[in-house]
């Protein structure tokens, strides 16, 4: 049923990382992202993929529903790996027949740059299975807030960004029935060209404008008599707090940082 | 005599532009009503589509404001931005489509949210958020996502958002339009609860004859103006007078008035023990 | 002679093939005769919506089949395009379905999809808008800047105008007042007499229901709980309740007469039916 539609991928848990503060969490993903383009050798981001695994265990999201977030990235991974091994060229020769020469460099660097970008899917899905839309849209409001100073409506995007995540499944339940309806009318949607095709959606777009102003007019109303005057003086139920937990994952993260910087050092670059 | 919470003086609306709810433009949907609710009472505004009654509802707590004449809520006359919120304070709304005044993802989220423009201390938000959801019996559902209740149940987040706000009154526009016999009975109940144990004032505007005989006071609108008022016993004994404004009555006020036996009977019992009396005992 | 509409064991189920697979409709044989009015209620969630879904093929039975006229919809491409043509199906709030410039040009619009003549399609738009009382002079205008109402009758006349052999209204009174309710089920009554078609009521109404129809269908958890003639299904007060349905006000009232021991039938379901019974009742007992 399409009332059943969840927005974004969040896993609901207890787990440790469930529990960090979604500003720490946010700030943590971004700066390991960073991390993983810092790594050249295999051992700097052989820990930066072991961490990632050992999040992903503290998660307690299934494996299967991890593996499920590489699945859109495939065809990239194959594509990137095909370019690597054939455009790559350096150290011993494997394989040499007519244009093609397969070398070690070439190979290194397939893998790496797989495994790297894997790593990164896994820790930026991480963040999205642990964290509900809202709460990432309440961190990056609060985390953006300084930017006020620059007078950037920092609030007002983010009530934006609230807005719509509330309103998507309304929409998409709207649009159903608006087809259904056009449908029993003998609209046909499937068949004709290209051309015949977007003429076809006149009749679904149209109902569903009229309905979204109507919305949005009757949603504006509604939160003035809420007294929604914007972001001055307004306080905020769920009060964000740096625990331990937060201040440990920041650790790990410098720790992280600072071992690969090490290896990298230490062994050969890849790339 | 009791305390006056709002208050219509000579108040005329005139819609300006042709818009959702005014098809005939620069034509008063409101002229001269003199209307004054009281608080702590229980008032239903009955009246066909385009009667006004949706335009009173709007002009209780300054989303609109007066083409003539003057509303005022607690002495308070919202002439500025400021004044109107402080009116926004004591008189709440809740709307018909359940839908469309829902803000947040999460239903305590969107309870936080009028307490949260109030500038509220967080901990006390938390203490009217849960308090008010218990209310409404929508506590165990917190932590679900607005768009998988049903509408009777939305409709009771939204009412548990006004209570959080702790306004003295609440006006709902036609709470129960969109909603199935089921949804309508659980807000009713709700709203019948708040304003009996909680002493909420209310004013519920609507087409339903069943809702309006549980009210104190039954206001009837017709061409933007008041044409009928008083104790639903009075209002409903006149049948005639209704049916020529558009609106009906239940059906045992219907039963008793076509028998001939008495005007103004309200629901089954009373009109079984009517028609009872009326055999003469002869059963 | 085959049935207008007939369900063979048909079923749905909501998000098939997950853990929360739940049959929406379950086995559901049903008969839709010819020419009558039928009405189906059920509280939401019992499945009544599923169901007309099926009925022009909008929805794709999960197992059974759905046999309009005599033919299974679902036999080949073409069969179920023209399900869509013999059975029109009106939802609940159909003015959220306008869209055109003018109100004749939405009205045409089923009729332009069936590939009819220009000629042809004038005149079952102009009959369409007769039935429904729209307004010669509203058919050039906007269909956004009629009122609420209004709106209303042009997408049903919408419907309408493809002339189907089966019309099916869900919810159609939904959001109206007294008077436009009354206005509303008059208009439908009135088709169906002028024109001999088969007209399905969707409703949770038993006021509705009961001013209309010749038979109805009670729907409950999924299948076919109950149906029959009004009579029928009226009478049986305490099972209509166990189904979360509310039989009318003057049932009730009848009911309770009965229980207080007054010689009253059980079968009363509108007002003038029960006023008429009682004042026969109390000439007699004044003669006596």
């Amino acid at each position: 049923m399409i009332r059943d539609i969840t927005i974004g991928q969040y896993y609901p848990g207890k787990s440790v990382l469930h529990n960090l503060d979604p500003r720490i969490k946010l700030i943590a993903t971004f700066w390991l992202i960073v991390v993983i383009f810092l790594c050249k050798s295999f051992f700097s981001l052989g820990l930066i993929t072991l961490t990632a695994v050992a999040a992903a265990a503290l998660s307690k999201v299934p494996p299967k529903m991890i593996l499920k977030s590489l699945k859109p990235i495939v065809i990239i991974l194959v594509f990137t790996a095909i370019l690597n091994i054939f455009y790559t060229q350096g150290g011993e020769t494997y394989f040499e027949w007519w244009k093609i020469t397969i070398t070690e460099k070439g190979i290194n660097t397939a893998i790496f740059t797989m495994v790297r970008i894997v790593t990164l899917v896994v820790i930026s899905s991480l963040l999205t299975y642990t964290t509900t839309p809202t709460m990432l849209t309440d961190a990056l409001e609060r985390i953006l807030s300084p930017l006020k100073v620059f007078k950037i409506k920092v609030h007002t995007l983010a009530m934006m960004m609230t807005l719509a995540l509330r309103f998507i499944p309304t929409l998409i339940e709207e649009i159903d029935r608006i087809m259904n309806a056009q449908k029993a009318r003998g609209a046909d949607l499937e068949t004709g060209s290209i051309f015949q095709r977007t003429k076809a959606l006149v009749p679904i777009f149209i109902p569903l404008m009229v309905s979204s102003f109507r919305r949005a007019y009757e949603l504006a109303f509604a939160m003035t008599c809420r007294c929604y005057t914007g972001g001055e003086g307004r306080t905020r139920m769920k009060q964000m707090k740096i625990a331990a937990r937060d201040i440990v994952a920041i650790v790990v993260c410098t720790a992280v940082t600072a071992g690969v910087i090490v290896l990298n050092i230490f062994f050969d670059a890849v790339i | 005599m009791s305390e006056k919470i709002i208050e219509f003086e000579n108040v005329t609306y005139i819609y300006e532009t042709e818009d959702e709810e005014a098809p005939v433009a620069g034509f008063p949907a409101l002229s001269d009503v003199n209307l004054t609710i009281n608080k702590g009472e229980f008032v239903a505004v009955l009246g066909h589509n385009g009667s006004g009654k949706s335009t009173l509802a709007k002009l209780c707590n300054a989303i609109l404001e007066p083409t003539k004449g003057k509303v005022t809520v607690k002495e308070i006359v919202p002439d500025t931005e400021e004044k109107a919120d402080e009116v926004r304070r004591i008189v709440g709304m809740v709307f018909q489509n359940p839908d469309n005044q829902i803000v947040a993802t999460i239903v305590e989220d969107d309870v936080a949210f009028g307490p949260e423009n109030l500038g509220i201390d967080p901990s006390e938000i938390r203490r009217r958020v849960d308090d008010a959801l218990k209310c409404v019996n929508m506590y165990e559902f917190r932590h679900r996502e607005p768009h998988k209740l049903s509408g009777g149940q939305k409709q009771r987040v939204a009412i548990a958002g006004v209570i959080a706000m702790q306004t003295e009154c609440i006006v709902l526009d036609e709470p129960t339009a969109m909603l199935d016999p089921k949804g309508r009975e659980e807000v009713m109940n709700t709203v019948k609860r708040l304003n009996k144990e909680m002493g909420i004032t209310v004013v519920t505007v609507t087409h339903f004859m069943d809702e309006a005989v549980q009210a104190d006071r039954v206001v009837v609108m017709d061409g933007g103006r008041v044409v009928m008022q008083g104790k639903p016993k009075e209002v409903f004994s006149n049948v005639e007078k209704l049916r020529s404004y558009g609106l009906d009555v239940p059906q045992s006020t219907e039963l008793c008035h076509v028998l001939g036996i008495k005007e103004g009977v309200l629901n089954v019992d009373e009109c079984v023990e009517e028609i009872a009396r009326a055999m003469g005992g002869a059963i | 002679m085959s049935f207008a509409i007939e369900t063979v064991g048909l079923t749905h189920y909501y998000s098939k093939g997950t853990v929360s697979q739940v049959a929406a409709i379950d086995n559901v044989n049903l008969q839709i005769n010819k020419g009558e009015l039928a009405g189906i209620i059920g509280h939401t969630g019992s499945g009544k919506s599923t169901l007309i879904s099926h009925f022009n093929g909008l929805l794709k039975p999960d197992s059974g089949k759905v046999i309009v006229d005599g033919v299974d919809i679902w036999k080949d491409k073409e069969t179920l395009k023209n399900s869509r043509f013999k059975v029109g199906l009106c939802f609940q709030y159909p003015e959220y379905q306008l869209f055109e410039e003018t109100v004749y040009k939405d009205i045409a619009f089923g009729p332009k999809n069936m590939k009819l003549s220009e000629n042809e399609i004038k005149e079952r738009v102009l009959r369409a808008a007769e039935f429904t009382g729209v307004k010669a002079e509203h058919l050039n205008k906007s269909p956004f800047d009629l009122s609420g109402g209004e709106k209303r009758r042009v997408a049903i006349a919408g419907v309408m105008s493809m002339q189907p052999e089966v019309l099916i209204f869900d919810e159609p009174a939904a959001g109206l007042d007294p008077r436009g309710r009354a206005d509303l089920i008059n208009l439908i009554k009135n088709y169906r007499n002028q024109t001999g078609s088969t007209v399905i009521i969707v409703s949770h109404s038993m006021e509705d229901i009961a001013e209309m129809a010749d038979r109805v269908i009670v729907m409950n958890k999924s299948s076919v709980a109950m149906q029959g003639s009004v009579d029928e299904v009226y009478s049986k007060g305490d099972e209509l309740r166990s189904m979360g349905l509310n039989v009318p006000e003057i049932t009730e009232i009848f009911a309770k007469l009965r229980s207080k021991g007054i010689d009253v039938p059980a079968n009363v379901y509108t007002v003038e039916q029960g006023a008429e019974i009682l004042r026969n009742l109390m000439e007699r007992r004044s003669e006596e």
